[in-house]
């Protein structure tokens, strides 16, 4: 009979030990069933000289302490030569007989095999414990450790998983908020993937971020196939490999060269609508940056790559003069004019036309050309835009300390992407109406949220107006009462203030409502999308829950006394307390 | 030929003839019980029990419960012969002897059983 359905691991982990134990537990049973045999057998005599022979108790007592190397001498009678030789005899046979099976048992507990299989055992039930939302995070190069931090930073535990055990090792010397469970295990393989995890209930999303574009492509397709309700987000190199990945309803795909051109864009055309775009989906140790006013004419690529070529086009498309830098201008897919070189030299970029050109966007595949490239255009034009493509990690502080106007990382972009939409489904739509809105309202908004806070990005939340999420907003509205946005962003204590959240987005059906106004009156099954002063959003719990704070919030009229206080209000016996005055102030 | 099943059938085979002559004769008369004979049918249903440890289809476990419950009964059975021998005042008398032996007639069925699983399996195998 053939089982096909998989054995968990650790039951046949203990198959394994029991198969592993056989000959040694077989040697030890008979060492100790010769020499009890043997103490029956050979002659002796007891205390009065007559012939005498063990019985079997007393050689299986004899055996087991002098086996055990504990003994307790000759009982109970003195024994005679020939019983002297026996015990020699069975000492060294059941004494090699124990080293035998420790033995055994040690060099099995350090084979490199049995060793691995029960670390997974250990990390797959430690998965299986899980009992709250958890992210799966494929590939632990510079994008992944971002994820992972900002992950845990949020309190959501992480499943790792990365072919490099080396790199899972690094996960022991890092200080991180949550759990994080480490596989060194290869996730193209589906089975890794549900041993990591994949099916859990408390599974809420899986991300693709290894180097390898069809690594990601697998994971997303089994991750799709393996587990309908998860939310996938991958990570792509190549245009293709993007449309493939969302053919199969891959919830997000980034893909950072894309990602970097749509940036630099927006930098271009709509500086306002880059410098929140950037803020917000940057992760969360992102800058705001500064407001510049760019300089028309024409700009300089240096270097022809997968990102300078998008480049090149997307400053083309956009109208944008472009003369472009490279080692190799004969070959046939360069643009006519193209310069050689690499763009390091000064000679170089004064051949490009550097004294009157506006930017240069620096986008080798090698870090140290982009900053050689950053430091030599900056002296020979200081007015001049400064973009540059960051490879690695590693050269980030050069890459700071260069200060560039425009910097971008893949791995910073696809990680700060990917954690702007994981916070919450309804960021992609906010995304997606801000981009459609244009400059002028992305200004509105934000020069509101930079009135709550320093240029932190700020802290998102969503909620869902319905009776089991917001109890009192839901009950005030089937009594007919209106309820709008602007009494949700007052604060519950003292109603004159404004907490420090501005309201993002309003969902209603498939009508996205982008900022809307204070008075705009919130229906029963409304997604909303807060943004503000991190820990603010909390404060709008009570509001939602609390019908004492709604009924304050909205009429002034502040019913959290006890009912003595009530009585004597109706009687008109006692004076309202200063500040919670019956009547609404101002 | 598959030297592992040799080695095992006759484990198998070994417990069930020994523990077969052990529990021959009048139930409670210690002349017709060598208790040489149950100390051997022990030993080798416990290495009967070793070699089928790991094994992981379902004849593989029945056929280890059986071996288990052989070992059960026969510890049972020599505790009974120890303190008979060598701690009750009255020696080994026909009652404590009668109780050994139906120990080990317990023992006989459940290495009975483990014989008839093995043919069954060797059975279905060559067919």
């Amino acid at each position: 009979m053939i089982d096909l359905k998989a054995t968990p691991a650790t039951e046949s982990l203990l198959f394994l030990f029991f198969r592993r134990m056989r000959v040694p537990l077989v040697v030890l049973i008979s060492a100790y069933a010769i020499a009890t045999l043997g103490f029956t057998l050979v002659p002796g005599v007891d205390d009065e000289g007559n012939p005498w022979r063990m019985t079997l108790f007393e050689a299986f007592y004899v055996v087991s302490y002098t086996g055990s190397t504990i003994g307790f001498g000759e009982v109970p009678y003195e024994f005679t030569a020939a019983q002297r030789m026996w015990t020699i005899a069975s000492i060294y046979l059941t004494v090699v007989a124990w080293l035998f099976s420790i033995g055994s048992i040690i060099s099995l507990l350090q084979d490199p095999v049995y060793a691995r299989a029960l670390r997974q055992a250990r990390l797959a039930r430690s998965v299986r414990a899980m009992s709250q939302p958890f992210y799966l995070v494929c590939g632990y190069g510079d994008t992944g450790r971002m994820l992972t931090r900002a992950l845990t930073a949020r309190g959501h535990p992480v499943v790792l998983m990365e072919q490099k055990r080396e790199k899972i090792e690094t996960l022991a010397v890092e200080d991180l908020g949550a759990s994080v469970t480490g596989f060194a295990l290869d996730a193209r393989m589906p089975e890794h993937l549900v041993s990591a995890g994949l099916r859990s209930r408390w599974c809420a999303g899986v991300l693709a971020v290894t180097g390898d574009d069809q690594a990601n492509l697998k994971i997303a397709i089994s991750a799709r196939l393996l587990n309908h309700k998860v939310t996938v987000h991958a990570r792509a190199g190549s245009r293709e490999v993007a449309q493939n990945m969302r053919s199969f309803e891959t919830d997000h795909v980034v893909s950072p060269v894309d990602e970097y051109c749509r940036r630099l864009r927006l930098a271009l055309e709509q500086p306002d609508l880059y410098r929140l775009y950037h803020w917000m989906l940057s992760g969360p140790g992102a800058a705001l940056p500064k407001h510049l006013e760019l300089p028309r004419g024409p700009w300089i690529v240096c270097g022809f790559g997968r990102v300078g070529r998008a480049v090149w086009r997307t400053l083309t498309e956009a109208g944008i003069e472009t003369r472009l830098i490279d080692p190799h201008p004969d070959r046939e897919d360069r643009p006519d004019g193209t310069i050689r070189g690499t763009g390091t030299q000064a000679e170089t970029l004064e051949e490009a036309g550097i004294g009157t050109a506006a930017g240069i966007v620096a986008a080798t595949s090698d870090d140290a050309d982009n900053l050689s490239i950053l430091v030599t255009a900056e002296s020979l034009n200081p007015d001049l835009y400064l973009a540059a493509l960051e490879n690695g990690l590693s050269s980030h502080d050069l890459f700071e300390a260069a200060e560039p106007d425009f910097v971008a990382q893949p791995s910073t972009v696809t990680a700060g992407t990917m954690l702007g939409r994981i916070a919450s489904p309804l960021i992609g739509p906010f995304i997606d109406e801000l981009l459609k809105a244009g400059n002028e309202s992305a200004r509105d908004l934000l020069a509101c949220l930079l009135k709550h806070q320093d240029d932190r990005p700020p802290a998102l939340t969503a909620g869902r107006i319905s009776a089991n999420r917001s109890p009192a907003v839901a009950r005030a509205i089937e009594r007919g009462e209106a309820v709008t946005v602007g009494m949700l962003l007052t604060d519950p204590r003292d109603r004159e203030r404004r907490l420090p959240l501005e309201a993002l987005l309003i969902k209603r059906g498939d009508e996205n409502e982008l900022c809307p106004p204070d008075d705009r009156e919130l229906e029963l099954g409304d997604r909303l999308l807060l943004g503000g002063r991190r820990g603010a959003a909390r404060r709008v719990g009570s509001t939602l829950e609390n019908d004492h704070s709604l009924d304050y919030v909205r009429t002034g009229i502040d019913h959290q006394r006890g009912w003595v206080w009530r009585w004597l209000q109706k009687n008109g016996a006692a004076p309202a307390p200063e500040g919670h005055g019956g009547e609404p102030r101002g | 030929m598959n030297l592992g099943k040799v080695v095992f059938g006759f484990f198998v085979l070994l417990a069930l003839t020994l523990n077969f002559g052990f529990f021959l004769g009048e139930i409670d008369n210690p002349a017709h019980h060598n208790v040489y004979e149950l100390f051997a049918a022990l030993v080798v249903g416990l290495i009967a029990t070793v070699l089928k440890l790991g094994e992981r289809s379902q004849m593989g476990a029945v056929l280890l419960a059986s071996s288990l419950v052989v070992d059960l009964q026969l510890i049972a059975a020599a505790i009974v012969w120890a303190v008979g021998a060598h701690m009750s005042p009255d020696g080994l008398t026909p009652a404590l002897m009668a109780s050994i032996v139906s120990l080990s007639g317990g023992a006989l069925l459940a290495n009975l059983l483990s014989v008839v699983l093995l043919t069954l399996e060797t059975a279905g195998l060559s067919r």
